[in-house]
């Protein structure tokens, strides 16, 4: 075989890219990653606050501020946050010298964030960096004054940025069940945005068969002001590709493809282990058809990578412009009104309605058309006339068995051990990979007696009631 | 309302059997039961459909089977529905009336049941039923709504039942298929409770478990009130299915077996020797030792039933007055009386069901206790068209919010 160097290519070195946390949601979101483990890139966060610097794990920071705000925050004012970061301004360049990606993480509309990430931006792009700048819009009970600090800085941002991926608070109830806590909720959204840097990480630094740059990730993200779509799965096993396809169509940045259709430039990229075969990417790639337009731009990547092993990941980014993104409109339970902090004409950047924000952020299914559908008929008790799903019908399991899965929604991307039945699927895509050691008690009895013969019940789900199979006979459960 | 008498059909398609029961309801309140279409089931397990065409063969069979014994033609239907995924929570909405407003207003009332409604429910669920149980006015009890009197805070306390919205949509979409219009629907024990207990049976505090081919279905009433339903995915399929897997015979001499010989009182007596199944010459062609069998059969029952009982509220068992009220065919299994007082210890019925006329041979079996009670409900719904709203209850209360 004759071998040549196609390292003039644009390949990253894993060691040049810098991820760097500003301010409160940036610091989670970096210990978030560094819990995870990033392959060789380096983290980096700036705050303002001398106590969380003191208590984060991340071992580079840099003090905002410290003789402006003495050790204390920005206490929600960018201007404050963007004189912070201006004192500090040679450390930072020193620390994004010879970067050739940087990732800056924000959480807009308080001061920290808001203020210091458009300096950031600009340091990083003049010390000749390619800039991606990740973005978590701020709820909309926060009011509107947040919102439009958040909609300022934003402006700016997609300015001084290469790409810009923006993740709105608003949508976060929809990664997670309505039973569990808030933490939840925000360790979800911390995990689509570190899945992101991951999987951009992977695909502008390892060597492709058909080799993604950083040029095509920014004809897919859009000029920066327009509306992020992205979604990623992983899987191994038989129907591997099907499976990775609808984890990265169930993304809620994707609301299980339908965004798609009115995409005009969709990358894919592709990351399998050696076995990755050529059928399983036409496979995907057919079935991906269904959710783009015929004429749009598909910008195809694969990569060929031994440390995969087994499992197949698979990573669509897309954009949309400003305001073509309608979400259903999740009709509040409550009687009383929503409070509606920003009138209509301050939504510039984000296209969810502002007004849609429940008192209870209870919806988990990430297809609006459906979630719809449901809401409805909760207000009319059942609608008998409903019509059936227009999506596939996704089976959910039994109570329990959504929240074996989301107390096993891991902190390690742990491969999955099997694949898994579209019914789990319906939860953001990363959640997909289970831990077999937090699935207490109805994984392990499965695993127990496997090979127990169920007769009639052959083949059907275990019938777990309370950590027993109920399809087996006590008569020999009891036995044992 | 016109007082005239007037046809309620209720169907309950359940893992063993489809059944329709058509009942008179004449301008008395008094029930008779017209006719009964019965077929057993395919594509049920569990009490969920698994296999729609299969299901659909069987309703139209059914239907047209009680449309001839009743010599009516069907139009509209009150559908029992069951399923693990269908539960019952109890929730209070708590309402504090605005300064300067001494006297309870309707609107005070509605805001209260509205708060109490909204159970958190996860989002592809949907509610079945909200029945109101009681109000509260400043910690005090009220059976009816507490408009006009005097008091700070009002209280609603709410059953709500809710299951997944798809699988009871499928439901309702294959009786549409027939087509027949639904009515309602109910979830089943709370049907077969209508059937099986009077109000003073209610008010005492009556435990009612429906334990049929698939599911086993209970609902419990303290005080006049419903305070728990459910329903736990196991019923005489599993028995069936444990003799198969524990004896290794085949699933049809495994049913006879059970029906014929089983027992699940665990009196030692009655387990000695062994049970056998003769063929058409005569010959045992089946030998199971009785011991094996019963046990079999006790143990699941008696798990079942435990875990019914887990399932109640704490001290709710003790609050049982009247008694435990026993339907569904796996009721018949013998001794089964005796083994749901060893678990509840309480007094063990089976449900009379009195103020219905007909043919006696059809009512008395326990195995249509769901489907009878629907035409019961049916009859209470239309009655006071307000107070257990399955359906038409919010558009009901629209016109009368004064109502209850």
């Amino acid at each position: 075989m004759i071998s040549h160097s196609r390292a003039s290519r644009q390949i990253v070195d894993p060691a040049s890219v810098k991820v760097i946390g500003i301010g409160g949601a940036g610091g989670n979101l970096l210990e978030r990653i560094a819990l995870d483990g990033m392959d060789a890139a380096g983290l980096l966060l700036l705050h303002a606050d001398a106590r969380v610097l003191a208590s984060c794990v991340i071992p580079e920071k840099i003090h905002l501020g410290k003789s402006l705000l003495k050790g204390l925050g920005a206490g929600g004012d960018p201007e404050l946050g963007e004189k912070a970061a201006l004192e500090v301004e040679a450390d930072l360049r020193r620390a994004m010298k010879g970067q050739q990606v940087i990732f800056v993480c924000v959480g807009l509309g308080g001061g920290t964030g808001s203020g210091a990430a458009p300096v950031a931006a600009r340091i990083a792009r003049e010390e000749g960096a390619f800039v991606i700048v990740l973005a978590t819009m701020p709820f909309a009970f926060e009011g509107k004054r947040r919102r439009e600090q958040a909609d300022v800085a934003i402006r700016e941002l997609s300015a001084l940025s290469d790409a810009l991926i923006t993740f709105d608070n608003n949508r976060m109830g929809e990664l997670v069940l309505a039973k569990q806590g808030a933490h939840d909720a925000f360790a979800a959204s911390d995990r689509i945005v570190c899945e992101s840097i991951r999987s951009i990480i992977r695909m502008v630094t390892r060597q492709g068969l058909i080799h993604l740059g950083l040029d095509e990730l920014m004809a897919a993200l859009g000029d920066g002001r327009s509306h992020c779509l992205f979604g990623c799965g992983t899987a191994e096993g038989k129907d591997r590709s099907s499976t990775v396809l609808r984890q990265a169509l169930a993304s809620p940045l994707l609301d299980q493809g339908t965004l798609l259709k009115k995409a005009d430039t969709v990358l894919v990229h592709l990351c399998g282990g050696e076995d990755l075969t050529l059928l399983e990417i036409e496979l995907i790639m057919q079935g991906l058809q269904k959710f783009v337009p015929v004429d749009s731009n598909l910008l195809f990547g694969a990569t060929v990578d031994p440390a995969m092993g087994p499992s197949l990941r698979l990573t669509l980014i897309s954009s949309l412009p400003e305001g073509s993104v309608e979400f259903a409109s999740r009709e509040s339970l409550a009687s009383a009104p929503a409070f509606e902090p920003s009138p209509p004409e301050s939504r510039e950047r984000e296209v969810e309605p502002i007004f849609e924000l429940d008192r209870t952020p209870v919806v988990t299914q990430p297809s609006p058309p459906v979630e719809a559908d449901l809401f409805a008929a909760r207000s009319v008790e059942l609608d008998l006339a409903a019509e059936p799903d227009r999506f596939e019908s996704f089976d959910a399991p039994a109570e329990e068995h959504h929240l074996e899965q989301e107390a096993a929604a891991p902190l390690k991307p742990a491969v999955s051990t099997k694949p898994w039945k579209k019914s789990a699927d319906s939860q953001a895509g990363e959640q997909q990979k289970v831990k077999l050691t937090v699935k207490a008690s109805g994984a392990q009895s499965e695993l127990s007696l496997d090979s127990v013969p169920r007769g009639r019940f052959e083949g059907e789900n275990p019938n777990v009631f309370e950590g027993e199979d109920l399809d087996l006979p006590p008569f020999l459960r009891k036995k044992k | 309302m016109a007082r005239r008498s007037k046809i309620h059909v209720g169907i309950e398609i359940g893992t063993s059997k489809t059944c329709l029961v058509v009942g008179e309801v004449k301008p008395d309140s008094a029930i008779k039961i017209l006719g009964i279409g019965e077929t057993k089931s395919a594509g049920v397990r569990k009490g969920e459909i698994f296999d729609y065409a299969q299901t659909r063969a069987c309703l139209s069979d059914a239907l047209a089977k009680a449309e001839d014994a009743a010599d009516v033609e069907i139009g509209s239907v009150y559908l029992a529905v069951t399923g693990a995924h269908i539960q019952g929570v109890n929730h209070r909405g708590t309402y504090r009336l605005p300064d300067g407003e001494p006297v309870v207003g309707p609107e005070h009332v509605e805001e209260a049941r509205t708060i109490a409604r909204e159970v958190h429910i996860p989002a592809d669920h949907v509610y079945i039923h909200p029945i109101i149980r009681n109000y509260w006015l400043d910690g005090l009890e009220h059976s009816t709504s507490p408009v006009g009197l005097f008091g700070k805070t009002v209280e609603a306390d709410f059953h709500v039942v809710h299951g997944i919205g798809t699988r009871i949509q499928n439901s309702i979409k294959l009786v549409r298929e027939m087509p027949l219009e639904v009515d309602d629907i109910v979830f089943s024990p709370i049907a077969t409770a209508q059937m099986a207990l009077n109000r003073d049976q209610r008010e005492r505090g009556a435990l009612v478990i429906d334990i049929g081919g698939g599911t086993t279905d209970y609902a419990l009433y303290i005080g006049g009130v419903i305070t728990a339903s459910g329903c736990i995915p196991v019923g005489g399929d599993h028995v069936t299915n444990d003799i198969h897997l524990v004896t290794n015979l085949p699933f049809s001499k495994a049913e006879q077996l059970k029906v014929t010989e089983g027992d699940a009182s665990g009196d030692p007596a009655r387990s000695v020797g062994t049970a056998r199944l003769h063929d058409d010459r005569g010959f045992a062609e089946v030998e199971v030792s009785r011991a094996v069998l019963n046990e079999t059969i006790r143990q699941r029952l008696e798990e079942t039933l435990r875990l019914v009982l887990r399932q109640l509220p704490d001290g709710a068992v003790e609050a049982i007055g009247a008694g435990v009220f026993l339907t569904g065919g796996t009721s018949l299994m013998r001794g089964f009386d005796e083994l749901a007082y060893q678990v509840f210890g309480r007094d063990i019925y089976r449900p009379e069901s009195p103020e219905i006329s007909g043919i006696q041979a059809s009512f008395r079996d326990p195995r249509y206790a769901t489907a009878i009670g629907l035409i019961r409900y049916a009859l209470i719904v239309e009655a006071e068209r307000v107070s257990p709203p399955g359906f038409f209850g919010r558009i009901a209360r629209m016109f009368w919010p004064l109502g209850n």
